[in-house]
């Protein structure tokens, strides 16, 4: 993800500085003129604005406040921009420690895929102070379309836990579509071209169930994200309380797919064969 | 042609009369003899029962609730079975089990009478627009001679498959489309429950990988609190039993439908059966502690 984004600020005139935990994947952008740093400290000491896009919270916490982390090389006044999907509760703890050294975080997680990150069309998820949302929208509007200020620090991650939330249980009720029509004997070609011009329609299912039909499970790599994503769901959940039991049951679903071989290389279409397993197939001949 | 109508509720009356000003002759049957009035009047004629309509009819539709009055109209006694002739067609509309469509298509075979099954969405405004989604189960050449009627009632018209594969579409759309209104309930209670504008999250996800339909319109009327049906929960509720059950037939495991299916009871059971199913988010408001 981080790549393709860069690049696209590349494209529109800015100057970077970059950093990557493998030196090789700050490559593409450092042919594009990028200057690499030697840590998130060096990037962040020639830089107004620094954005991040690393896996989990913890992943966060080290680029931001650790040893060489961006703390020790911003100046007051510094925008941080985090784009990776983490808890809410970790996103304000980050601000809050940020903040005492004068640097503003803004919680920018984005949806939309490679393809999306590529196309410069993410849809990008703004938690923070307003005023510094406003004044880094032409910066977000480099990297993605859909630019939607939600609310304070943390709320740009708690729109992001909803988006993956209706993402992860719609999912499994298409993988569970495709197992109902199997048992039934019925093609699921036609079924899924009725649906997606129905009620049903979503945009999961135009792109997970033609994976699901022609049984390509590696196309993305997207089900190990889905699967840590989907306990930050829960874990938001069970901090405000909220009754939730379609994305825990989504979770579980998760849960087993990272026991069927190479996680990795799974895209989440791959659910199907959980809902498959479970009830046998294809053991029993279906 | 000559057509047997069987049940004249919501939908299918306007489907009815659509066949009507096709030019075609029907004989018609409804449980409530009032109900035949809007047909009678249009020209049709009334029949005592089932097997009256069916007599003389080359295709017979019908179109009532669930799986017992479908094996009752046309099985039982006074049953399309009973006066239809070898050749003919009969085209069940209903939303039933895929199981049961498949054992009924069986018997009317012995008899050497045809089946389709033809399930619809789009609700009584699709049906007396005439643009109603049919699915299409039961063999090629028969879907063929029968496309003509059901383009005087419908719009997307797809074979799907043999007989029941148009009951197994219709129920997986029905679990498909449930899950993700489930899915969407959630979402927006997460989002209050956690401080945020549920409808700025809304705006956010509907630029995104987590576009639905039923997040632009459900997830909207869950904002505005309009509840007005649309397709009413009590319906939605029949319509999964009949994939939870066919579930059970079959030996699968369907967890977020059985789910969905439970949060429809629950909402039934508040008393809500009659709002749009849209309303289920307000038994994911009621177990999060969210008033009003």
């Amino acid at each position: 993800m981080g790549r393709p984004m860069a690049l696209n600020l590349i494209k529109r005139g800015h100057e970077l500085s970059v950093w990557a935990r493998r030196h090789d994947a700050a490559q593409p952008p450092v042919d594009a003129g990028a200057a690499y740093c030697a840590s998130p400290a060096e990037v962040a000491q020639r830089s107004e604005v620094v954005f991040t896009i690393v896996t989990a919270g913890k992943d966060v916490e080290e680029v931001a406040l650790g040893e060489a982390g961006i703390i020790h090389g911003a100046r007051p006044g510094t925008v941080v921009i985090d784009c990776s999907t983490i808890p809410p509760a970790t996103t304000r703890r980050i601000s809050a420690e940020l903040q005492v050294a004068g640097v503003d975080l803004l919680d920018a997680p984005v949806s939309g895929g490679e393809p999306g990150a590529i196309a410069g069309t993410l849809s990008i998820m703004v938690g923070g102070k307003r005023e510094v949302f406003e004044r880094m929208q032409p910066l977000l509007g480099c990297v993605g379309k859909t630019l939607v200020y939600v609310g304070e620090s943390g709320a740009g991650q708690v729109a992001k836990a909803c988006n993956q939330l209706a993402l992860v249980v719609a999912i499994q009720g298409i993988a569970e579509a495709a197992v109902f029509a199997r048992a039934n004997g019925v093609d699921f070609q036609p079924v899924w071209a009725a649906l997606t011009k129905g009620l049903a329609a979503s945009r999961m299912l135009d792109l997970i169930g033609p994976r699901m039909m022609q049984r390509q499970f590696d196309a993305g790599v997207d089900a190990r994200l889905h699967h840590k994503d989907a306990h930050i769901v829960l874990q938001c959940a069970q901090e405000s309380k909220t009754y939730v039991p379609g994305a825990a049951l989504a979770a579980e679903a998760f849960n087993a797919l990272m026991n069927l071989g190479d996680e990795r290389r799974w895209d989440s279409a791959a659910i199907v064969k959980v809902m498959e397993e479970m009830s046998g197939f294809p053991a029993r001949g279906l | 042609m000559n057509i047997g109508f069987v049940g004249l509720g919501i939908m299918g009356r306007p489907m009815a009369l659509h066949l009507v000003k096709g030019g075609h002759s029907l004989r018609v049957s409804a449980r409530r003899p009032e109900a035949m009035t809007p047909l009678t009047q249009a020209g049709a004629t009334a029949c005592s029962s089932p097997a009256e309509a069916a007599r003389g009819s080359e295709v017979i539709f019908t179109m009532v609730s669930d799986t017992p009055d479908v094996e009752q109209v046309v099985l039982g006694p006074g049953g399309v079975a009973e006066g239809a002739a070898p050749g003919s067609v009969v085209v069940d509309m209903s939303t039933i089990s895929p199981v049961a469509t498949r054992a009924m298509a069986a018997k009317l075979a012995e008899k050497g009478i045809e089946m389709l099954d033809a399930p619809v969405s789009g609700g009584d405004v699709g049906a007396i627009n005439a643009t109603l989604s049919i699915m299409v189960g039961g063999k090629p050449e028969i879907f063929a001679k029968v496309k003509p009627l059901f383009e005087l009632m419908g719009k997307n018209i797809v074979h799907i498959g043999a007989n029941g594969a148009g009951q197994v579409a219709k129920a997986c759309n029905q679990i498909v489309g449930a899950v993700v209104l489930e899915s969407v309930a959630e979402a927006l209670t997460l989002a209050r429950k956690n401080g945020v504008d549920p409808a700025r999250v809304r705006e956010a996800l509907l630029g995104g990988y987590a576009w639905s339909r039923m997040l632009e319109l459900h997830g909207g009327r869950m904002l505005s609190r309009d509840f007005k049906p649309g397709f009413r929960a009590r319906l939605h509720r029949k319509d999964l039993r009949i994939a939870v059950e066919t579930a059970a037939a079959l030996d699968i495991g369907l967890p977020q439908t059985a789910l969905v299916a439970q949060h429809l009871n629950a909402l039934v059971g508040m008393g809500l059966g009659e709002e749009d199913s849209a309303a289920v988010v307000k038994v994911i408001e009621h177990a999060s502690g969210v008033k009003g």
